[in-house]
């Protein structure tokens, strides 16, 4: 990757100058930023992540798929557990996999949690709900439907993408 | 949402939606329960995680209380309490403190139900998998404390 972008140089003088190395290195990091951004970003948009469920498996009913990746960032690299709605319409046979993150403000979403409004995703934080195609309900907070994953099928099991906004459905 | 300027940016713009914060309590020892401290760290710290990102919209999480144990516990309890009259100045409605710490049971009556004691279990020898569906099935039940809480102010 591009750790040669910043030359040793530089490196040094950041350390060794102290106050005056911050203030310059405030001047650097944009140049250092737009010279490491795009690398990072092909890797995230390009890389799927392998999870346990059989696409076979896959019914009308979304179910909960877990998975865990490594995320490699400017200090170390971690484990992340992500997870994703995941069903085959019945309709088209086409996979959907939505991300549970509510469009709101982040909370986590449930599918069909809500005795009140059963088939629907429910955000237990200021009672968002959507569609079960992750369309928003007009009316509850949620701005927008929420994201989906792109995925792909590998030796029969499902594997996950970064999930990507939709404006609508 | 967590401690970081780009969170409480969102927090300030959004305060009318996010009335809860959660204060992890964390006893920091040396002596022969040393590791014992250190595993309750990393316990709270997974859990309270897990919580935050259940509830990203609605929660604060704010940095640990931490403090030495063996230290007395009615000075905890009035710092703890100056945190508290300060968070709620900070606009909050509803507080938790979470804990593995024993030691904070006795204070139940004067905490009151915002107090959210759990034993910690030991992780450091498990998969990120297994460690995610542990975390999971305790912090579930800490969800539903918190629901409940928000029902009942509706
Ligand atoms: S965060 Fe989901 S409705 Fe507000």
């Amino acid at each position: 990757m591009s750790k040669h972008q910043v030359t040793r140089r530089q490196f040094l003088s950041y350390t060794l100058t102290g106050v005056g190395g911050f203030m310059a290195a405030g001047m650097l990091m944009p140049m250092v930023r737009f010279a490491v951004d795009p690398v990072l970003k092909g890797e995230a948009a390009g890389s799927y992540h392998p999870t346990t469920q059989k696409v076979a498996d896959l019914t009308d009913e979304p179910v909960r798929v877990d998975f865990t990746y490594k995320q490699k960032d400017a200090w170390y690299e971690s484990d992340v557990t992500a997870t994703a709605w995941v069903y085959k319409d019945k309709g088209t046979g086409k996979i959907v996999a939505l991300s549970p993150i509510c469009k709101h403000l982040g909370c986590t979403v449930n599918w069909n949690t809500n005795p009140d409004h059963p088939n629907q995703f429910f955000c237990p934080c200021h009672f968002g709900r959507y569609e079960k195609d992750g369309k928003n309900i007009p009316g509850t907070p949620p701005p927008q439907p929420l994201d989906l994953y792109p995925f792909k099928e590998k030796g029969g099991y499902l594997y996950l993408g970064k999930p990507q906004p939709r404006t609508e459905v | 949402m967590k401690w970081i300027p780009q969170d409480i940016e969102t927090f300030l713009n959004a305060k009318e939606y996010i009335d809860t914060a959660v204060i992890p309590l964390v006893p920091l020892s040396f002596e022969e329960d040393v590791k014992q401290s250190a595993e309750m760290s990393e316990f709270i710290t997974l859990l309270t995680g897990y919580i935050e990102r259940q509830f990203t919209g609605r929660i604060v999480l704010l940095p640990s209380f931490t403090y030495l144990t063996h230290k007395n516990m009615d000075f905890l309890l009035t710092e703890l309490t100056n945190w508290k009259s300060s968070v709620e100045q900070g606009g909050f409605k509803h507080i938790f403190y979470v804990t593995s710490d024993i030691g904070w049971k006795e204070y139940e009556d004067i905490l009151g139900p915002s107090l959210l004691w759990i034993p910690s279990i030991p992780l450091e020898k498990m998969e990120e998998m297994q460690k995610w569906i542990i975390v999971e099935s305790q912090g579930k039940q800490l969800l539903n404390l918190f629901s409940r809480k928000w029902r009942e102010n509706e």
